[in-house]
């Protein structure tokens, strides 16, 4: 696994250089983000861990110039900007995940680790969560070794909870995912499927944050 | 001077009154002595025409006359030989030649005596008060048309000056209907040229103001980034450093873990200071926009919930939908500081409670924690920056910069919010927990009624 960081702090840049190597990637660092934009083309990385504050050129450009050349490679920023207008910027440009500084290595490690996925997730993408295994390739679902048969729309709620393991998902922004399955959704359908989810799978294997919105795992 | 309109309509009214009435007066005048010398000719005509008629009777003739003329005849041995009926048989006038004025049949009169070629002498009189009474009329038709213009000038001037102001009217308006933050210059098309100062001085003070903000916005931005990059560094560094010593045989010495322990307090201090410097109202230009308060607090919440699972803390969120006008980067900044701070005092396992609901003409925010609370005594001054409860040392032996609470305040202030602490609904003798309260102003949008047609758009569609 390759990757390219663009970053002109040196010694911030040297101790991510250290930090990843130690996690076992290959990396290439450069602090110019036109030298940036050549590497990302010519070495041909896994990951972009891009900084947005460059003496040359402006992060932001550097990832429209990368993207206008059609190349997909997953972005991660880093940055010291954390106003929303420039993470939303960022967003747009193309960028596939937004850290700012400053930050723990772990955070960085995991973020990258979910790019990863997120690129490789071709033909046999599995999500494991506790004893449940979720195929997202051919729609299967395993409790404990067993299979679990979901509906169509039962397995698309899952698999939107399933994408951001431990991150809290509205009613409404699981409703969002049912409409891009093309289906129009009456107000209580997604309450109905959570109720049968957990009764195919497990009752604590959902959990509810009153008000807030529905989570994978236990409630702790 | 209350109103320029009124003012200019009485200052102009009262200068053509008073010139159009010095002209009367002047041409009352002129016309008095025209008239004077008119009348006082046709007296000498009278007594001419007198003079010339022969008279040989002894007894006094007496004609009849009109009440306005009187005359007398003389002759030069000093016997009335004629007079009129309204004419004393006594002389009237001196007996040179020449005008002068006399009392006689109770009127004033104006007499003219004059001696004829047989040694007569003829005096004709005639009353004054007609010259007075065709004065009375002159003066009455040269005011006449004053008095009835004037209502009618009163209209014109108000109008035209109300077309005059106009421009004026709509400087004020636009400037009456800008909004706080919007630093855009005056857009006034076409101003005359006694406004075109201050639409310019205007425009100069709102760009000077924009810069400045600008300015701040820069210094904000470069010092965020100037101070995070090098604590990014050190705290790289450090992780480095402890994941190296883990895989090495030496015991993981506890200074490192206090240096990791300083880092993350000293990149906590810094953000929040950057976040309360740039929260202050007078440095923070907020751009307001309609904000459903409900939504952005789950969001939060959905945001931090890791931190509440690791601390295995229950956490709901009650209310519903309550649009505010606010800011919304200076929001999220408020909840996550409110919600930080639920997290860290409450203890392992305990409970958090967030509400948002209207009430009465107020959309509250409502924070309570099964924490330790804060003394009823201490309540006013952790709004003070780097106030901590119980000193530095904290018994709760949290860590936090005492800033929390000031950045919370200044946003509410930004919102033109109430924040209020008291004691929490989740809390028991032993922590009676805390509860803190962020009045929101009703936009006056929602007063009417607007944002409810909207919900209740959105709940008939899903």
């Amino acid at each position: 696994m390759r990757i390219l960081l663009i970053e002109d702090d040196h010694s911030l840049a040297e101790g991510i250089t250290t930090a990843l190597r130690h996690a076992g990637y290959a990396v290439d660092h450069t602090p110019s983000g036109s030298k940036g934009v050549s590497l990302a083309v010519a070495a041909q990385p896994d990951l972009v861990v891009l900084d947005l504050g460059l003496p040359d050129m402006d992060g932001l450009a550097v990832l429209r110039s990368l993207r206008g050349q059609q190349i997909k490679t997953p972005v991660l920023i880093l940055t010291a900007r954390d106003d929303l207008p420039s993470k939303v910027q960022g967003l747009d440009a193309g960028a596939d995940d937004y850290l700012t500084k400053p930050f723990a290595v772990d955070e960085l490690l995991a973020r990258l680790r979910a790019l990863e996925r997120r690129g490789a997730s071709g033909g046999s993408a599995e999500v494991v969560i506790g004893d449940v295994v979720i195929n997202l390739a051919t729609h299967s679902v395993s409790h404990g070794g067993n299979p679990v048969r979901l509906s169509r729309r039962e397995f698309s709620l899952l698999r939107a909870l399933a994408e951001r393991p431990g991150h809290i998902l509205s009613r409404e922004q699981l409703e969002d995912k049912l409409y891009s399955w093309g289906e129009s959704v009456a107000s209580n359908t997604v309450d109905v499927h959570i109720h049968n989810l957990r009764k195919k799978i497990s009752s604590d294997f959902i959990h509810t944050i009153r008000g807030v919105g529905y989570k994978l795992g236990p409630s702790r | 001077m209350k109103s320029i309109r009124i003012f200019l309509l009485i200052a102009l009214l009262s200068t053509i009154t008073l010139v159009n009435f010095i002209a009367a007066l002047h041409g009352y005048r002129a016309s008095m002595q025209e008239a004077e010398r008119l009348f006082d000719r046709q007296i000498a005509a009278t007594a001419l025409l007198l003079a010339a008629i022969p008279i040989d009777q002894t007894a006094p003739q007496v004609i009849e006359e009109n009440d306005l003329q009187a005359f007398q005849v003389w002759s030069a041995d000093g016997q009335l030989l004629m007079r009129s009926d309204n004419a004393p048989a006594t002389p009237i006038g001196d007996a040179q030649e020449g005008f002068s004025e006399q009392n006689f049949s109770g009127f004033r009169w104006r007499v003219y005596s004059r001696p004829s070629a047989n040694g007569r002498s003829i005096r004709v009189a005639e009353r004054v008060d007609l010259r007075f009474r065709l004065a009375d009329e002159v003066v009455l038709q040269s005011v006449m048309p004053i008095l009835i213009g004037l209502p009618v000038a009163g209209l014109l001037i108000w109008l035209v000056i109300g077309h005059g102001l106009a421009s004026l009217k709509k400087l004020a308006d636009e400037l009456r209907h800008k909004r706080a933050e919007d630093l855009a210059p005056l857009t006034l098309a076409a101003p005359p040229e006694e406004l075109l100062p201050l639409v310019r001085s205007t425009n100069a003070l709102l760009e000077r103001l924009q810069a400045s903000f600008d300015r701040e916005r820069r210094f904000s931005a470069d010092a965020a980034h100037e101070l995070r990059t090098p604590i990014a560094a050190i705290q790289v560094h450090a992780d480095n450093l402890a994941r190296q010593l883990q895989n090495s045989a030496v015991a993981t010495p506890g200074s490192l873990q206090q240096l990791q322990d300083s880092i993350a307090r000293m990149a906590h201090l810094v953000e929040q200071m950057l976040n309360l410097f740039r929260m202050t109202p007078e440095h923070y230009p907020a751009r307001f926009e309609s904000i459903d308060l409900h939504r952005l607090a789950r969001d939060v919440i959905a945001e931090l919930y890791p931190a509440f699972a690791r601390r295995e803390q229950e956490i709901e969120l009650l209310g519903n939908t309550a649009y505010i006008d606010g800011d919304q980067f200076a929001l999220v900044l408020l909840l996550q500081n409110l919600l930080n701070n639920a997290c860290k005092y409450t203890p392992q396992g305990g409970r958090i409670a967030v509400d948002v609901q209207r009430q009465g003409d107020a959309v509250v925010l409502q924070v309570q924690d099964s924490g330790p609370g804060i003394p009823q005594e201490e309540r006013e001054r952790v709004f003070e920056r780097f106030y901590r409860v119980g000193g530095d040392r904290h018994e709760s032996r949290v860590p936090g910069c005492g800033l929390g609470l000031s950045i919370v305040h200044h946003i509410a202030e930004l919102h033109h919010a109430q924040v209020v602490l008291g004691p929490s609904s989740l809390g028991d003798a032993q922590a009676p927990g805390l509860a803190v309260a962020v009045h929101f102003p009703v936009p006056k949008s929602v007063e009417r009624g607007i944002k409810y047609e909207k919900v209740a758009d959105e709940n008939l569609v899903s």
